[in-house]
């Protein structure tokens, strides 16, 4: 939570969020080559033991590579040695492109992030520092040669080179580099938001001083490209279930087929293991493990499109298991700039006297509420400053006393701030508070805005109204977040009238008003101890707590170096509203898992019915080849076809995600099932039967 | 690198220092490679369970067939191994 002062610095992106993207572009050409290259290379067997469902394909394809040589190898084939030769061989042929199409969704995945990845190593290039020495003498360095702690002067033009926070000066920052943004950032130190720069970045004008505050290649452009890169990527908890649940099938199958041959041979129909091994594969769910992990890597993607930076696949996929968003008023569900409306008089002062002191209050304010108040009581009021600024003394505002001002040079205090803070300075004067000033109160209260209580010693002078506008189309958002059955609460520093107000209007579920910090953490540690996953923005070192608190804290860009190390992820838009779109990325992540298994497992019904009968047909159950199919050569070598093309088919819907729906999460269990499981069964009876046409196999 | 027992004690005067380094070597990167020291188990195991195979099928495969199909299954059994050790310690894959 920042102080109101820091706002000013805080500049949203220009444009519509889906039209941007990172600066400098990924280059995505040769990635298909690159991909294909990749598949044959995670082909080793020490890469595919990773994958539980491929490792059997892969010791499969060993097994029928070796009948293919020799078809008497495990027992001596009634059928034609060259036939049998020839079937082996396509089989052998099929589970090896069934292997190569799974590694190549792998290897597009992640070549993706590779390409973003390289475009940020792009802006890491080496740079030369002016480190400061302790005798104030400048030494020109390589900044690789930087260490934590070190102090450095940058001047305009200059790229800087490490991480730091600003200790002197006050200059404007190109961060496209990692933002995309092409408007420069103001920075300046003492604030928490501003003070902040990232190595790689252009310094446009005037000089800064900063303080490295990370080692070399621990900086953030280090971690985002390692991030993105996929070299820290762990299996989610998801995942992690997902891989016992094809392993314990895999398993099934496995015993299922080893014991198949007996019974086979006791019903006189003796199998090949050419065959029993391609019924194994038929019957393994080899479509979700083929791009199971493709589905994690590009969900990782997805998040890095949208300007986001997540630290672990872990935070994308809780996204998707929210039950609870923690959100700021200002900046996220209003507009943070809020201007004053309108002075209101109160015990028996004019609204010209109103005007003039909180002009005086508010001379050293440079926050745009503080400028607002300047520019209404000049422009409105023909309200003047009556004294040297030089001689008088600005008192900044901070979240524990809750009112800024000025001391003037005759000694009197003028102060503005909220309407508790200034009754308690007034009555520490020794002054009394008038009962118009709460009527004042809830007057601007119920409108919606922030009353700002004015005073001067021990006389209070009125209000100031301070409007506040509800970002549109937060409503619609909001209902949808509430169909999915996500709770969102509105934390604000403004009383409890102007916070159930701006909750109303924007549609908020519950709302936390005259909000501390600390409430923060309260809130996410209550909403947890229920058992809810709770996600939340934030960017200054005192959210720092909260962010580590909450299952998915979103730090912005702009925020302290604290904060973003706390967070999971952080926004290089520093756009607090952005937290409503992570929601529905991690949910279309689990919804694209879910509907890609689901897909995976009806498949096998279809296959069973085409291999089962056609085997066994012997044994009389040739009536169950409902397909028709030709025969049973054809028909194993149809459904493995089937079941090898169906990776690929697939690869563009698992990078670019199931198509999100906001519906409650029965409706889109219906939903799955009806497209992805009943359609999982009927597809691949229609394309085994059209396979089974078209090869010419008798 | 570490000098090995045969090095510390001069036990082979007349091989040269190259030799027994590179015997070193090799001995030391066998015992990091676990595959090739479980296939040669394996590989010997299966001589004891072919035998077995060819006379539960009361001659109908002969002795190489016998051999071959008793290492699939000694690979099938592995798999299962495998599996079960992906079902109980996921997070390692």
């Amino acid at each position: 939570m920042q102080a109101p002062q820091d706002s000013k610095t805080r500049q949203m992106p220009s444009g519509k969020r889906d039209t941007r993207r990172h600066t400098p572009k990924a280059n995505m050409s040769g990635l298909y080559q690159r991909a294909i290259r990749e598949a044959f290379l995670k082909l080793d067997p020490r890469t595919t033991v990773k994958n539980p469902v491929m490792f059997i394909v892969w010791v499969g394809t060993i097994v029928t590579a070796l009948v293919t040589i020799d078809p008497n190898l495990f027992g001596t084939v009634q059928a034609d040695p060259g036939q049998q030769r020839i079937l082996n061989g396509l089989i052998t042929l099929i589970l090896f492109f069934t292997l190569v199409f799974a590694n190549f969704a792998e290897a597009v995945a992640e070549g993706r992030g590779k390409a973003q990845a390289d475009s940020l190593r792009s802006t890491r290039s080496e740079a030369i520092a002016r480190k400061l020495l302790p005798d104030g003498t400048i030494q020109e360095i390589s900044s690789t040669e930087l260490r934590r702690g070190d102090q450095v002067k940058v001047i305009a033009g200059d790229m800087i080179p490490a991480d730091g926070e600003v200790i002197k000066g006050v200059a404007s920052v190109d961060e496209s580099a990692i933002t995309g943004e092409s408007a420069p950032v103001l920075k300046q130190p003492g604030t928490d938001i501003a003070s902040s720069v990232t190595g790689g970045t252009r310094i446009l004008s005037d000089e800064l001083i900063l303080n490295i505050t990370s080692d070399p290649g621990q900086g953030f452009i280090d971690r985002m490209i390692a991030l993105v890169e996929g070299a820290e990527r762990s299996k989610t908890p998801n995942e992690i279930a997902l891989t016992v649940l094809l392993t314990v099938l895999t398993q099934v199958f496995l015993i299922v087929v080893a014991t198949v041959s007996p019974l086979a041979n006791y019903v006189q129909a003796p199998t090949t293991i050419a065959i029993l091994i391609s019924l194994l594969v038929a019957l393994i769910p080899t479509t979700i493990g083929g791009l199971l992990s493709a589905i994690g890597i590009a969900g990782m993607d997805r998040v890095a499109q949208f300007n986001v930076i997540a630290t672990s696949g872990r935070a994308v996929e809780a996204c998707g298991d929210i039950n609870t968003l923690v959100l700021d008023k200002t900046g996220t569900i209003t507009l943070g700039n809020r201007l004053a409306a309108e002075f209101i008089a109160v015990n028996g002062h004019s609204v010209e006297q109103v005007a003039q002191v909180a002009l005086d209050a508010s001379i050293f304010d440079e926050t745009p509420e503080g400028k607002s108040i300047v520019q209404l009581a000049e422009q409105e009021h023909q309200a003047k400053t009556t004294f040297d600024s030089a001689q008088a003394e600005g008192v900044e505002f901070s979240a524990r006393t809750r009112m800024s001002g000025t001391n003037l040079p005759d000694g009197k205090e003028a102060r503005k701030g909220a309407v508790d803070a200034v009754k308690g300075f007034v009555r520490s004067r020794g002054g009394t508070i008038p009962d118009q000033l709460d009527a004042a109160y809830e007057k601007v209260s119920r409108l919606g805005g922030t009353p700002l209580a004015v005073c001067q010693d021990n006389d209070i002078y009125g209000v100031i109204y301070l409007k506040d506008v509800v970002k549109p189309g937060l409503r619609e958002r909001f209902d949808q977040l509430r169909r999915m059955g996500v709770k969102t609460i509105m934390l604000t520093g403004d009383n409890r009238i102007t916070a159930s107000v701006i909750a109303q209007e924007a549609g908020v579920d519950d709302f936390i008003a005259e909000a501390t910090p600390e409430d923060k953490i309260d809130v996410i540690r209550k909403e947890q101890s229920e058992g809810k996953l709770v996600a939340m923005t934030g960017d200054g070192t005192n959210d720092a707590p909260a962010l580590a608190q909450a299952n998915v804290g979103v730090a912005m860009n702009s925020g302290t170096q604290a904060a973003k190390e706390a967070a999971n992820m952080v926004d290089l838009d520093s756009d607090p509203t952005k937290l409503i779109d992570l929601v529905t990325i991690g949910k279309q992540l689990l919804i694209t898992r879910g509907a890609l298994t689901t897909f995976s497992i009806a498949n096998d019904i279809a296959k069973y019915f085409a291999i089962i009968p056609t085997i066994f047909a012997a044994a009389g159950i040739g009536s169950l080849n409902i397909m028709g199919l030709k025969s049973p050569q054809s028909a194993i070598i149809s459904a493995l076809i089937y079941n090898a093309l169906i990776i690929p088919a697939l690869i563009p819907l698992a990078l670019k995600g199931v198509q999100f729906r906001p519906l409650t999460a029965d409706q889109l269990l219906r939903r799955n099932i009806f497209i992805y499981g009943v359609g999982g069964v009927i597809a691949p009876f229609i394309a085994i039967k059209i396979i089974d046409i078209l090869i010419p196999l008798a | 690198m570490k000098r090995n027992a045969f090095q510390r004690q001069n036990i082979l005067p007349f091989a040269s220092t190259t030799m027994l380094e590179t015997a070193a070597d090799i001995l030391e990167r066998w015992r990091q490679q676990k595959f090739p020291l479980y296939l040669f188990l394996g590989l010997c195991f299966n001589l004891v369970l072919a035998p077995a195979v060819f006379a539960a099928t009361g001659g109908d495969l002969s002795k190489v067939q016998a051999y071959w199909l008793a290492g699939l299954a000694l690979v099938t059994v592995a798999l299962s191994i495998y599996l079960f050790f992906v079902m109980f310690v996921p997070e390692k894959f």
